[in-house]
């Protein structure tokens, strides 16, 4: 019973945090579900990207530029480098998945060069969560304010996008890219635009980590992809994924209840070095769900048959 | 109109399993003409529709459609002109978008696609009038997945699809092959219906004797890579199965079976 009390108590008491933190990372599990669901073009930029817009916004918050500035800043980086995973898959017949782990490899060194460091404090310089009324700055009840509007602005927007004539062709790039090009749509464009979006994203997930954490590391991205697709997963499992509505808040939904239920994990004493594994064992059953349920189906239908 | 000139193909240039695909093909179709192709298999008849969509570049030659040089012209830019419905009635749809949404996709073949709202209530009570015309219920289905639809529902929601914008060619690639008999005439008579009331330029490949014969304004039958026989105007209109096959060199079991 003691057990059970220590576990609830200190599981409540990180909600607040939790719930700040998730919303930040949202914008990962979004920079992830756009390619991997929209575009169909599986993608692992984000595990660059993510550090890329975090070590842009710190460099720009160090020498003074103000924080929404340094967000815009990362969310154009993050652009670029969503642009050349695409552009490296469709120019050089890469796969997706290895055009990605270019990407990230080489974005390593180049967080490296930008910071000049691997790691940067931008503690003290101003936030966007300092300015929310009836909260306190630096509290996680600021940061749930600003990173669950922004994300929900984002969330609006992108259902709009998808909805319009643009929108529909960029998703139909995923659905059938030569049916895409026979109906005349530019299928490097939407897919060159739409990785890039998704990396901007990833990165505006980076930005607001550090105006959050108040440090920028070019680490600080191992993992975020394995934790982003897994959240991505239990989004889609409660919301579906079968309307642009639902596929949309899948990422918000699923940031925001995986990390609670990590943090309930690490509350009931797992060990944070076991969490990865964890993860990519939830991650791992979730994706070979379908084959198993598919495996036990044609069993009983093969007796039918021989009846 | 479509014209192809002295339109040159070769796969594996230089490699031991060469092969010539289109060889110095020429052909010509008027304003309005229905042309249907018939040949072996590897005769070129792909090749020469996938050259005419832009999906296959020409080792040398042109493509002209009414009179402008097309050759250099990506497929996404040639679908301003051209339409095209896939033998697989997978491939001329997206499965895991809804029949309006593809509808749409078709409708803005031509013209550019801006940031608004893509399916307001004008395109969706036109798109239930096109498909209405299938008869097959389609149109209360305009939110359903393709995906969920048969084969036939697909295919005759690509030919509708194909046909919307009136393109001014029309390539249909054995595009009943994949169907039952019920459906496939359901389809075919839909084709002839949109063709002759649009007055499109078609080019139809078929391996049934019997549509080639029933259907169109003219026979084109290619034979490794080129025109090895065309039959237009009286000669068409008087040809049987058994004229037809009688032009192959190989006769395959298919077609001796459809005589």
């Amino acid at each position: 019973m003691d057990f059970l009390q220590t576990t609830i108590v200190s599981f409540i008491g990180l909600i607040p945090v939790t719930l700040a933190q998730s919303l930040i990372l949202a914008f990962v599990v979004l920079g992830i579900m756009i390619p991997f669901r929209m575009l169909n073009f599986p993608d692992l930029t984000s595990e660059g990207a993510f550090p890329l817009g975090g070590c842009v916004c710190g460099v720009m918050l160090a020498a003074g530029v103000a924080p929404f500035p340094a967000v815009l800043a990362a969310m154009g980086v993050g652009f670029l480098a969503g642009c050349c995973t695409a552009f490296i898959h469709l120019r050089f017949r890469i796969h997706t998945l290895l055009a990605g782990i270019l990407m990230m490899t080489m974005l390593y060194s180049i967080n490296l060069r930008i910071m000049g460091k691997s790691n940067l404090s931008v503690f003290g310089s101003p936030t966007l969560f300092d300015n929310v009324p009836f909260a306190q700055a630096g509290f996680p009840a600021a940061k749930i304010v600003v990173a669950g509007l922004f994300g929900f602005v984002v969330f609006l927007l992108l259902d709009r996008f998808f909805k319009t004539e643009k929108g529909t062709a960029v998703r139909a790039v995923g659905a059938n890219p030569d049916m895409a090009e026979a109906q005349g749509i530019n299928v490097w464009a939407a897919t060159i635009g739409g990785v890039g979006l998704a990396s901007a994203f990833s990165a505006t997930g980076g930005a607001l980590m550090v105006q959050s954490q108040g440090f920028a590391d070019v680490n600080m991205g191992i993992g975020i992809l394995i934790n982003g697709l897994a959240a991505l997963m239990i989004g889609e499992a409660i919301i579906g994924k079968k309307t642009v509505l639902r596929q949309l808040a899948a990422p918000f939904v699923g940031a925001v209840v995986y990390y609670q239920l990590v943090s309930l994990c690490l509350a009931a004493g797992m060990p944070p070095p076991d969490l990865k594994l964890a993860t990519g064992l939830f991650v791992l059953a979730m994706l070979a769900l379908p084959s198993l349920k598919r495996t036990r189906g044609s069993a009983p239908a093969r007796e039918t048959i021989r009846e | 109109m479509l014209e192809i000139r002295a339109a040159k193909k070769t796969f594996y240039r230089g490699q031991p399993d060469e092969k010539v695909a289109l060889d110095s093909l020429d052909l010509k179709l008027s304003a309005g003409e229905f042309g249907v192709v018939i040949g072996s298999n590897g005769a070129g008849k792909s090749s020469m529709l996938n050259a005419v969509s832009g999906a296959l570049v020409l080792d040398s030659g042109k493509i002209l459609i009414n009179g402008d040089d097309v050759t250099e012209m990506p497929v996404h830019k040639r679908a301003a002109r051209v339409a095209r419905v896939f033998q697989d009635p997978m491939k001329g749809t997206a499965a895991s978008m809804t029949v309006a949404e593809n509808m749409l996709l078709a409708d803005l073949r031509s013209s550019s696609r801006r940031l608004r709202k893509g399916l307001n209530a004008a395109r969706l009570a036109a798109y239930k009038e096109r498909l209405s015309v299938l008869g097959l219920g389609l149109e209360n289905r305009l939110d359903t997945r393709v995906d969920l639809l048969s084969g036939g529902q697909r295919q005759s929601l690509s030919l509708i699809m194909a046909v919307g914008g009136e393109p001014d060619v029309l390539l249909l690639d054995e595009h009943t092959a994949a169907l039952d008999p019920r459906t496939a005439d359901i389809v075919m008579q839909a084709t002839v219906r949109a063709v002759d009331a649009l007055q499109l330029t078609t080019l139809m490949v078929t391996h049934n004797m019997q549509h080639a014969v029933d259907f169109g304004d003219s026979v084109i039958m290619l034979d490794a890579g080129t025109v090895r026989l065309e039959i237009t105007g009286e000669a068409k209109k008087k040809a049987t199965v058994a004229d037809l096959v009688s032009h192959f060199t190989v006769k395959t079991d298919r077609m001796i079976l459809a005589s």
